[in-house]
């Protein structure tokens, strides 16, 4: 097969941000021709599903697409990278879409939006599918730089310039981390193959002090990333202060990404290798766990701000799929198929929520308490009984994906023995019941205080797309998942 | 004679400095510096394994590469500090407490 159609879905993202920079450019008129900009909304959300279309494509042609030599073995176009690949294409086309209707409203619909975000996927691409740490790096920086831009988009908001700058300083302080680490691991093994870094760490180097300090900078870099706590600290602001289709597309692609990146380093360079044993980094990510499942979920009981709680929420969810990490290095299968599942299902739950909520931000007239909500059922059935929908998907309540997802992931822990685990990943969904069931609770049996802002929706056919998109694939992967679970369970590397 | 261990011993003092710098100073524009500060002492590191491991040229190769990557981030971060600057007339990172609850 040829290099070009190997790595399509990849290049198929690159192409929509070229797309999508040069329509801007050349098509569009300047400023007062509001009507066109639609148009980059659907080409980048049409380029981006296409890309994961093109990574679905691929799936037939076995676990792995052989490479030519001259790519030298930096990145691999198996199952696993193509999982990603289409799960980063689809929240990256939805947050688009979300983006075509928010920033018209809201009056900050430049044309940069779309390209960045675009590139921003294909960074988040290349990182799933690179087995070379430089690679890896160089495609967690075009992730990360576009996002950096893309929180601070408002730029005459305080909110979100402060949110963009903890991000972005947060950010490169995490990435010269992890970058240290790349580098300790390859003064031990003179590469920076993943496979080779394998090798070496299996033999006399694997317990070597300059090994433990390049898994625990590792560790640190790729925390932050997945904001894992104790690194958990710039998620709130950043997620409250960038516009609302940026957080979605935060929570859910850079988080795949890095699980992704998470799982290729952990299981394969540091798997089997005495730092992967019984002492080393299995007890660092089952403390970062259940720090970041009870943290999250105990911090989103007060938040009032429904983007904060989200937030937290996203914390709180990186702590359940650590569990599935576990899981996955205790050898299961069904581990790391259980991780794949969450994050495709928390792409499409979380993106969805994130939709509802910017559908209730009428320009000046942001929803953004949970008081807002109150009584919008009455007046908007629809949006509410959607944002319910996923509101219960996100507590992990039938049928919905998150159900399943939470299922698998608890299921797998159980086989491998990490019972304790569970035991606190399940108290901590039924503390979640809480802040996600009292937004609904408040949608549907609150009235409003006399006087009290009420939610207004906006008139957007891309965010009303974008909500029934989600909510369709919530409730598919919640009653049939059977599908898309054999298809996580075939893709390894 | 200078070993590889010589040369990593200052690598990691140099990053050391660099994360004291970041999580010390409040001027937005040292904060950057000392994140330049870490990502040069990663190249020292690299760049010196690379002259004990001849083999390939990886470690020099991850080195450019940082540098280019460098700049990129230097680029966004001044455009997020001018950003800010233009709000708050300020480059001091505790001035940016609005969402502190």
């Amino acid at each position: 097969m040829s290099v070009w159609l190997a790595l399509s879905p990849l290049l198929a993202m690159v192409a929509t941000g070229l797309v999508a920079m040069l329509v801007d450019v050349l098509v569009r008129s300047p400023a007062s021709d509001a009507d066109t900009r639609g148009d980059l909304a659907i080409i980048t959300t049409v380029g981006l599903f296409a890309s994961a279309a093109l990574a679905l494509g691929l799936w037939g042609s076995g676990p792995s697409v052989a490479l030519p030599e001259s790519l030298g073995g930096v990145v691999a176009v198996d199952r696993f990278g193509l999982f990603f690949a289409a799960t980063i294409g689809l929240g990256g086309g939805l947050s688009a879409l979300i983006a075509g209707g928010y920033l018209a409203e809201h009056g900050i619909e430049r044309g940069e939006y779309y390209p960045l975000i675009a590139f921003s996927c294909a960074g988040a691409a290349l990182m799933a599918m690179a087995t070379d740490l430089l690679v890896l790096f160089v495609g967690l920086e075009t992730m990360s730089l576009a996002v950096y831009c893309l929180a601070g988009f408002r730029r005459g908001s305080r909110k979100s310039l402060e949110g963009a700058l903890k991000y972005f300083l947060l950010g490169s302080f995490a990435a010269a981390f992890l970058l240290f680490g790349i580098a300790l691991l390859y003064v031990l093994a003179a590469s920076t193959r993943i496979a080779e870094i394998s090798e070496a760490l299996r033999g006399a180097a694997g317990s070597s002090p300059i090994a433990v300090l390049a898994l625990v900078l590792l560790l640190t870099g790729l925390g932050f990333k997945i904001s894992a706590v104790p690194f958990h600290m710039w998620t709130p602001d950043a997620y409250e202060g960038a516009p609302t289709p940026v957080t979605a597309f935060m929570s859910v692609v850079v988080k795949a990404a890095a699980f992704a990146a998470l799982l290729r380093v952990l299981l394969v360079a540091f798997g089997g290798t005495a730092l992967g044993a019984s002492v080393g980094w299995p007890q660092i990510v089952a403390f970062f766990a259940v720090a970041s499942m009870s943290v999250g979920n105990l911090v989103a009981i007060w938040q009032k701000n429904v983007k904060r709680m989200l937030a937290y929420s996203s914390i709180a969810h990186a702590g359940y799929v650590l569990v599935g990490v576990l899981a996955a290095w205790k050898g299961a299968p069904e581990g790391r198929a259980g991780v794949l599942f969450y994050l495709l299902s928390y792409t499409v739950m979380n993106i969805g929520a994130f939709a509802c909520v910017a559908y209730f931000g009428r320009r000046d007239a942001e929803a953004v308490h949970t008081s807002d909500f109150a009584g919008v059922a009455r007046q908007h059935p629809a949006a509410a009984l959607a944002l319910a929908t996923f509101m219960v998907a996100l507590t992990g309540m039938p049928p919905t994906a998150g159900f399943f997802a939470k299922l698998y992931v608890f299921r797998s822990a159980i086989d491998a023995g990490l019972w304790p685990l569970v035991v606190v990943a399940v108290l901590n969904s039924a503390v979640s019941a809480y802040y996600y069931l009292n937004l609904v609770v408040t949608m549907y049996m609150r009235s409003p205080e006399p006087g009290a802002p009420v939610a207004q929706p906006m008139r957007s056919g891309a965010i009303a797309t974008a909500i029934v998109i989600c909510a369709l694939l919530v409730l598919h992967l919640g009653i049939w998942p059977s599908r898309l679970l054999s298809m996580a369970l075939e893709a390894g590397w | 004679m200078i070993t590889l261990g010589h040369y990593l011993v200052l690598s990691v003092a140099i990053f050391t400095v660099g994360t004291i710098g970041f999580v010390v100073r409040r001027n937005l524009l040292v904060v950057l510096m000392s994140i330049e500060l870490q990502l040069n002492a990663v190249n020292l590191a690299l760049v010196a394994a690379n002259r004990f491991h001849p083999a390939s040229h990886a470690g020099q190769v991850t080195a450019f590469f940082i540098i280019a990557i460098a700049a990129a981030e230097a680029a966004v971060g001044l455009a997020i500090v001018v950003s800010f600057f233009r709000l708050r007339h300020t480059v001091r990172t505790d001035e940016a407490d609005r969402m502190r609850h």
